[in-house]
């Protein structure tokens, strides 16, 4: 690949990486404005709706679902691969959930968030990341991690209003699963990838398995007679949940985007800045540290500080030229493993078009797009907006502060990848 | 170039992805999960 290639493909997965902890972060309004009655279980599982009708619709809408049965057809090893970390991604979010309710926010969330430094090992052991990188990139990288995670927790203390902690041990566990489950999924994610298959592809099976797996959990913990009867009690409220969902695969779609142009080692942790952006949503629109001492602010400031400095220091250590050749040799052992050609793979990796490809989109594209509108529609007729201290000029600030990073954002990956 | 999705290469798809050591972490890593979440409801 040429120098000047790979260096906009490693910036353009920078970008992406901070789009995308903008949107995932802002995934957490909607949710905000949930009556705390439901359960989590069904909270989880009306968001996932939300996420499956998104993971369909938004590929649809960018290039057409042809191009994902192209992709299939190329690298069909790879359903399974997705369907996989959809599984680990529905179980990692219930165990959150109980993490949450056992240990608080506060020691929960900078656990789970170990997930990025298990990306980095899983992507330095398996994947050849950060080979030949030199202890300048390493250190950025590593300490940018670790900066992020220091970061992380500060926010998270700052931000907690938990109740004091009961069956600690349990609430660590599950926690620490969260993180290990999640920084594990990032290994489907990279032979995606490194196999040269496109995100748009990827996040449509990854979609079944999510489904799937949080149905089943759903059902064994509710029943299946509670879980419908809560589902229709909530009809008010699925507006804003399943708005959520759809906000986060915005979030996450950039993540994936990232993780491919620039690896688990330095995708993920950029992404996690979507703590800052959900603090932000949290203070600035719904008033969530009103009246609080000096020193959660202070926490709050130390903690973004940190954050911010943790990710501008992976952002400087995008990989060399040797870095990238060993991502290339990686690349060859999967294609070589699963039988893909090999100017698919080095296609994907250089994000361009393989072969002529299908063009025009069809009437199921159509049908998904009108389809998962017309269903937007009739669930905001539906919904009600609670009675909140919210601060709507804020919330139309963030808003048009995401929608500003999602066209930029989306224009870079179009006229650099073709979305590829 | 791995296009086809007859039985036989369903069944050599299948062998290669359970072979493959890669496969495997996650696996059981999803199956640690599952068992942390049984004993947690």
């Amino acid at each position: 690949m040429q120098t000047a290639r790979l260096r906009s493909l490693q910036a353009l997965g920078i970008f992406c990486g901070f789009a995308a902890g903008a949107w995932l972060g802002g995934a957490e309004a909607p949710i905000k404005l949930i009556n705390p009655d439901i359960s989590p279980v069904t909270v989880s599982l009306i968001m996932v709706f939300g996420v499956f009708l998104a993971r369909w619709s938004v590929p649809a809408f960018v290039r057409g679902t042809s191009h994902v049965r192209y992709d299939v057809r190329q690298a069909p090893h790879l359903v399974v691969w997705a369907v996989l970390a959809g599984c680990m991604w529905a179980v990692a979010n219930t165990l959150t959930i109980y993490a949450i309710r056992n240990v608080g926010l506060s020691i929960a969330f900078p656990l789970w968030n170990t997930n990025s430094l298990l990306g980095i090992f899983w992507g330095f052991l398996l994947f050849n990341e950060l080979h030949y990188a030199g202890w300048k990139r390493w250190l950025g990288v590593l300490g940018g991690a670790v900066c992020m995670f220091g970061g992380a927790t500060l926010l998270a203390i700052a931000s907690s209003h938990q109740a004091a902690p009961g069956k600690a041990t349990l609430g660590i566990l599950a926690a620490l699963g969260a993180g290990i489950l999640w920084g594990t999924m990032y290994i489907p994610y990279r032979k995606a990838y490194l196999t040269g298959m496109n995100p748009l592809s990827f996040i449509t099976f990854f979609t079944v398995g999510e489904l799937a797996t949080m149905t089943t959990l759903a059902v064994i913990y509710r029943g299946v007679t509670p879980l419908w009867n809560e589902l229709v009690g909530a009809r008010a409220v699925l507006f804003w949940l399943m708005l959520g969902g759809f906000v986060w695969v915005i979030g996450d779609l950039f993540q994936q985007y990232a993780t491919k142009y620039v690896g688990i080692s330095r995708g993920i942790p950029l992404s996690n800045t979507n703590q800052l952006w959900g603090l932000l949503w949290g203070i600035l629109v719904f008033h969530e540290l009103r009246g609080s001492g000096q020193t959660v602010y202070a926490q709050v400031a130390g903690g973004s500080l940190l954050m911010a400095l943790g990710a501008v220091a992976i952002a400087l250590s995008s990989a060399t030229e040797r870095e990238h050749s060993s991502w290339q040799d990686a690349a060859q052992r999967e294609g070589k493993r699963y039988g893909v050609e090999g100017e698919y793979v080095r296609a994907g990796m250089e994000g361009r078009q393989f072969g002529a490809g299908p063009s025009d989109r069809t009437l199921l594209d159509w049908i998904l797009i009108l389809g998962t509108t017309a269903l937007f529609v009739v669930l905001a007729v539906m919904a009600r907006l609670p009675h909140l201290d919210i601060a709507i000029g804020w919330a139309v600030a963030l808003t048009i502060a995401m929608l500003a990073l999602l066209a930029t954002c989306g224009i870079a990956l179009w006229r650099t990848t073709r979305f590829r | 170039m791995a296009s086809s999705t007859e039985p036989n290469d369903r069944l050599s798809l299948f062998r290669v992805i359970a072979t493959d050591i890669h496969f495997w972490i996650p696996l059981i890593v999803l199956a640690g999960g599952l068992l942390l979440l049984d004993n947690l409801r």
